[in-house]
């Protein structure tokens, strides 16, 4: 796989499906939960990784923790829907009485507490809770790898610097306002979130363990991490890194006061830091049988295991919620030259790095936007790139060199960059196997086109928090990102405009300006439908302007053992629908 | 001897320090900036800064290392870490706030799995080592030698990811001998010696072939070599019969130079054996620091396993030293 | 009456990649209680080889032996040669004792020079390793270590090399052995500390009354202990008689050669030292004739190029007198000039 789920947390937050989502998926797995689903024994997870990146829900960012934790431990305001199919990208309420009631133009939010919620210990989950879970969230030198849309939504006034005015329950700076921003009823069971401007899809970022509650009494703050407080209808009963979580049945959780959940498994054992080769062939050889693996195989492995007839039933290959990219440096003494940018556009040899990864029907296959269809109906087809007659997935070079002809004259200062000997492009890459075999493939390509090229290597990991200074030395990197649900409101402006992870924009171009303030425009956007219009126009001016010079499709596979039943789909995360799983007896 | 010992201990004392003051230094000159690492999506620089502070790292390098020998003795508070400070008695080797843990506390987990793994390994390749040596020698150009080469051969060129995945795929799952779920589990040999057993035996099988193949040939040729020492001669002349001269005259001669290197390769592993760790799932010093340095650059523990690391080969050379000094006269009084 | 040790036609050689070494070729001598015999040869003549054979110290994979060599002991003869190897071992440190050229590398560095000795002991006494050490610091005092008491629990390296000859000896004689083989017991010696050592063998074998082979490159030792002396050459023996005999009336010119080449008192002034010219045969493939013709400066008086298409055979030249040389006495007392009884 090209992007590993849990260590790029921070890079790679993912998508929910719409309602009609475009079923490029080659969808197969088992039928939906069946009558045959038992209660009882133990179902087991294997991962290479070593721990989750996070197990506090503040820090919770991954698609697949949210959804896997989000079922077994934590419950939420609001949730997808745990069926399958387009059902499942439906929200739905579960610690709340409903999805949530907006007002005042969607600038105010306010839910109520089910009757009956409790925690692991058996005591109410009130209002309080709720916002000093929220709270949390702002304390940013404690908790750094959660989304941080409360904090730029919030009805609390923004410092100088950018950062909010409230730091979080653990300092005094800012109370006031936070209280202003989030309020509870006096029966503590309703809370009032006042926003800064209309979010219409609030509703969906409540769905994130990171609005969910914490029991202020029983936070530990940076060690919270290790043993939270569970609501849901299991609890952690041992958490060693590097060796195993352990869950096992919350018994203060009350099915009358959560209808969805099903609970099946007595107990839920996740095995961590097994080795990939021992992995995959516990997989192959059906080892485990009640277990799944959580990472998917080896390239080659992969391949076997799909063409293994007597495997049909413990597989899927279907779409992930990841769009692939390789991003430009759009600042001045960089690519800051549509022509150039469309030059490498034209030389890339696609084939051969998507083939190096697992191929087109395993890897992905070659996109023409930063929104995946799976997000439904912000995503359209553009115009342009991979549709350009010019376009060859195996790089058109002579083209490229025709562009580069014209860039001479048009743009001299970027055409000098990227062909003269003492200069040339700099492709920035984390330094790993893999990446140095695909680093090889691009600086060939490239070549090819007349480009000069060198691939720099820094340490991998540390890619998001050198952004600024990588941007000053290279011309063009590769990363990924999903959404985080069904909205291009959480892709656009995070890869093109102010969001976080921006690393083509160059403020200085006429283009910017107007650009930012069509993505606000369509942020505060009430009607979905002309919100998702606006969000085609800026996907196609993006691609027009090849500030992503390549996108892919992300494909995912996932395999389990014989005795795992009740395997479907679960569009928003393209995971399994964790609350159907259930082992065979 | 006392005297030897002592002035030998106050040197390892100041080499220690000494060395933990060059790995600050070093990993302050990596550029890779660990507040920067651990800020959020929306960072700031006053948050790379607050980062900073709460990790420690807003003082000079000399600073943070006089820090960091206080908290090994007096134990040390960590700041920001939520409602509370974070306190980390001594003997604190830091604050991980990637495994959300003080260092001492996950090093004191994961050693006992590391010195497990060695000590086995180390029994297994010393018998098995020098008993093949042993055996290579005395049958010299005979079956036995031929064979005890050809384990050397294969022992010393295959490495041991290759070894590991051998031995873990078409021994261990393949006659499913260890459920894969129980590979790795840590098991303490005293209370649970079959648990322990069976999940530690392979891996220190698996660590045992290398080192027991190197210490076939070295065994062998020392022995070879001791032979033909005019002392062996004499201790036929003797009388005595070839079992007490190998016993007592080649072998005291030929496998004190093992001390040195038995010394040392302990040592060495001590540190982490990190690809077996990593093969087999087992959670010690080795997964311990490859995962700090290749995957969450978590600076505190690599500090600590490094310094723990060369504390274990520095110390070794001293009690290796004091080992030697007992087994040879002629180091004694010099 | 048969000697104590007596060899006959033992020959001793080494199969090599470059052929058969006979190292030793169809060597006979004896030695009796009381008595010392000197073999003498230059380095690769083989006078070590037999002996280390009749210690049965020999490498046996690598080695080819035949004649015999017999030990007449109390309970009757054996003949170490072909005797089981458990059984001759049973004889080594008990009956026959060796002692070798270097002292510095003989004895282990690694155990007391008390324990060394006391090993030696304990293998043939019951007893304590107490009492073994006792024996040890008697055996030092013996061999004359000063306060031997003391000493007892030193490590070789912290005696001088004459001292540590000292203590080989010590430890040779700790079960006290019939035979002693003293295989160039003071080579490595200070010419000083040489003396003395051999005195001490003179008054040890005297005491205990042993036989005593010494095995040297050195005529001046051999003219201060030995009774009668074997001289070797090529493997071979190509002399071998009385002290006075191979001294004053030797019969051949190797010999001869060896006299003139050391510096003898007597001689001061009227003499000039003489090497012999040309290189030790090698042992391998030894050309037919006499091993010694191509460095003889007698091989023209010799009629018929015989020396160098015959090996002239070992004959009794005079009563107890044997030489390897188709001369006779009287022409070598022409050819050398001897007065032949000068004394």
């Amino acid at each position: 796989m090209s992007v590993n789920k849990l260590t790029s947390r921070r890079w790679v937050s993912i998508t929910a499906a719409t309602a009609l989502a475009v079923s490029v998926a080659m969808v197969s797995g088992a039928s939906p939960a069946s009558a045959a689903a038992a209660k009882g024994g133990t179902l087991y997870f294997y991962t290479n990784s070593e721990q989750f990146p996070a197990l506090d829900p503040t820090n919770m960012y991954t698609g697949r923790d949210i959804g896997l934790f989000g079922t077994y431990l934590f419950r939420t305001l609001t949730s997808y829907k745990m069926e399958a199919g387009s059902a499942g990208t439906e929200l739905t309420a579960d610690l709340a009485t409903n999805t949530g009631v907006p007002s005042n133009k969607a600038k105010t939010w306010k839910y109520t507490l089910r009757p009956g919620v409790t925690w692991e210990d058996g005591s109410a989950i009130t209002c309080a809770d709720l916002k000093y879970g929220f709270s949390r969230a702002f304390a940013l030198d404690v908790f750094n790898a959660g989304p941080t849309y409360a904090i730029s939504w919030l009805d609390i006034p923004t410092l100088a610097d950018g950062s909010s005015a409230y730091k979080g329950p653990y300092k005094k700076t800012g109370k006031a306002a936070y209280d202003k921003a989030v309020t509870c009823s006096k029966d503590n069971r309703t809370i009032t979130y006042n926003l800064k401007r209309s979010v219409p899809d609030f509703n969906y970022f409540a769905s994130y363990p990171t609005t969910g509650p914490i029991k202020a009494s029983a936070d530990t703050g940076d060690k919270y991490d290790l043993h939270p407080m569970a609501t849901g209808p299991y609890k952690i009963k041992k958490y060693a890194i590097n060796d195993e979580l352990t869950l096992v049945r919350n018994d203060k959780w009350k099915k009358s006061s959560d209808p969805m959940r099903k609970a099946y498994p007595d107990d839920i054992v996740i095995k961590l830091g097994m080795n990939e080769d021992v992995r995959d062939e516990v997989d192959m050889t059906d080892q485990i049988p009640n277990g799944i693996n959580m990472d998917g195989l080896q390239p080659l492995n992969n391949i076997a295991y799909f063409n293994d007839p007597t495997k049909a039933k413990q597989r899927w290959n279907i779409v992930d919620p990841f769009v692939t990219y390789l991003t430009a440096n759009n600042s001045a003494g960089h690519l800051d030259c549509l022509l150039v940018r469309k030059a490498v556009f034209f030389a890339y040899d696609n084939q051969s790095l998507i083939d190096l990864s697992g191929g087109l029907k395993y890897y992905g296959v070659m996109g023409d936007n930063i929104v995946k269809p799976n997000l439904g109906m912000d995503y359209a087809p553009t115009k342009g790139n991979i549709h350009d007659p010019n376009f060859k997935i195996g790089g058109n070079p002579e083209y490229a060199k025709t562009l580069l002809e014209q860039a001479k004259t048009a743009c001299p200062d970027a055409y000098d960059r990227a062909t003269n000997p003492a200069k040339g492009l700099k492709y920035y890459r984390a330094d790993t196997a893999t990446n140095k075999k695909s680093a090889v493939l691009v600086e060939a390509a490239l070549k090819k086109a007349g480009f000069v090229i060198e691939t720099v290597y820094k340490p991998a990991g540390t890619y998001n928090a050198n952004l600024v200074e990588y941007k000053s030395q290279t011309d063009f990197l590769a990363s990924g990102w999903a959404a985080d649900w069904a909205n291009a409101s959480t892709v656009i402006p995070e890869m093109w405009g102010n969001g976080c992870c921006n690393y083509t924009k160059n403020e200085k171009t006429p283009e910017y300006a107007p650009f930012i303030a069509k993505v606000n425009k369509a942020l505060s956007e009430l009607d979905r439908k002309k919100q998702a219009t606006m969000w085609h126009e800026l996907s196609q001016y993006g691609m027009d302007q090849y500030w992503y010079i390549r996108t892919v499709f992300g494909k995912d596979q996932a395999t389990w053992g014989s005795k795992i039943g009740g395997m479907t789909e679960w569009k928003p995360f393209s995971q399994a629908i964790y609350n159907d799983l259930y082992i065979k007896q | 001897m006392l005297k030897y010992i002592s002035r030998r201990l106050l040197y390892t004392v100041i080499l220690l320090l000494l060395v933990s003051l060059s790995i600050f230094y070093i990993f302050d000159l990596i550029p890779v900036d660990p507040a920067r690492l651990v800020c959020s999506k929306s960072c700031t620089t006053a948050l790379v800064e607050a980062n900073r502070h709460r990790l420690g790292l807003d003082v000079s390098v000399l600073e943070q290392w006089w820090r960091f020998i206080q908290g090994l003795f007096q134990g040390r508070t960590y700041g920001e870490g939520g409602i509370k400070d974070i306190y980390c008695g001594a003997p604190s080797f830091g604050y991980s706030f990637n495994r959300h843990a003080c260092v001492s506390t996950i090093m004191a987990e994961a050693f006992p799995i590391t010195l497990s793994l060695t000590i086995g390994a180390f029994i297994m390749w010393l018998s098995i080592g020098i008993s093949l040596g042993i055996l290579a020698a005395r049958k010299k150009g005979k079956f036995a030698d031929r064979a005890s080469t050809a384990f050397v051969l294969i022992g010393t060129s295959l490495p041991t990811f290759i070894t590991g995945i051998m031995v873990v795929l078409f021994i261990v799952l393949k006659f499913h001998l260890v459920n894969p779920l129980e590979l790795g589990d840590w098991q303490n040999p005293f209370t649970n010696p079959l648990g322990w057993l069976r999940t530690f035996f392979f891996p220190c099988a698996t660590l045992a072939i290398a080192y027991a193949a190197t210490y076939t040939r070295f065994t062998r040729s020392n022995i070879l070599e001791i032979s033909t020492e005019d002392y062996i001669r004499t201790a036929r002349a003797k009388g005595l019969s070839e079992k007490v001269i190998l016993r007592k005259h080649t072998l005291r001669a030929a496998l004190a130079p093992i001390v040195t290197i038995a010394g040392l390769d302990f040592a060495g592993l001590l540190g982490g054996a990190i690809i077996t760790e990593g093969i087999f799932g087992l959670s010690g010093l080795g997964k311990l620091s490859i995962k700090a340095v290749t995957q969450t650059y978590d600076l505190p523990i690599i500090v600590a396993t490094t310094l723990v690391g060369s504390a274990f080969v520095v110390i070794m050379n001293l009690i290796v030293d004091v080992a030697y000094a007992y087994i040879d006269p002629r180091v004694r009084t010099t | 009456m048969s000697k104590f040790l007596e060899v006959k036609n033992l020959s001793v050689s080494f199969p090599t990649e470059d052929g058969l070494v006979k190292a030793s070729n169809d060597v006979s001598y004896s030695v009796d209680l009381g008595e010392t015999l000197a073999i003498v040869g230059e380095s690769g003549s083989g006078k070590s080889v037999s002996n280390l054979a009749i210690m049965g110290l020999h490498n046996p994979t690598m080695t080819q032996i035949s004649g015999s060599a017999w030990l007449n002991l109390p309970d009757g003869p054996i003949d170490v040669i072909s005797a089981p190897a458990e059984k001759v071992r049973r004889l080594r440190g008990k009956v026959m004792s060796m002692i070798f050229q270097d002292p510095m590398s003989a004895l282990h560095p690694y155990y007391s020079v008390g324990n060394q000795i006391a090993e030696a002991w304990s293998l043939y006494n019951d007893g304590s390793k107490r009492d073994g050490m006792a024996r040890a610091a008697e055996m030092l005092d013996l061999v004359g270590i000063p306060s031997a008491k003391d000493r007892v629990k030193d490590f070789p390296h912290q005696f001088s090399g004459g001292m540590r000859q000292r203590v080989m000896i010590a430890m040779a004689l700790v079960n006290n052995p019939s035979l002693l083989i003293a295989d160039e017991p003071t080579t490595a010696l200070d010419v000083t500390v040489q003396s003395q050592i051999l005195k001490l063998i003179q008054e040890i074998q005297k005491e205990f009354n042993m036989a005593v082979i010494l095995i040297t490159h050195d005529l001046g030792v051999v003219a201060e202990v030995a009774d009668k002396v074997c001289v070797m050459y090529g493997g071979k023996i190509v002399e071998n008689a009385g002290i006075d005999e191979i001294f004053y009336r030797s019969q051949h010119p190797y010999t001869i050669g060896l006299l003139d080449s050391i510096p003898r008192v007597d001689k001061l002034g009227s003499h000039r030292l003489k090497a012999i010219p040309g290189q030790p045969p090698s042992l391998i493939g030894l050309p037919t004739g006499c091993a010694f013709a191509p460095r003889c400066e007698f091989v023209s008086q010799v009629a018929g190029s015989l020396c160098t298409t015959q090996n002239p055979d070992l004959s009794e030249k005079t009563t107890g007198h044997f030489s390897r040389c188709f001369l006779e006495p009287e022409q070598i007392v022409t050819l050398t000039g001897r007065k032949a009884s000068a004394k």
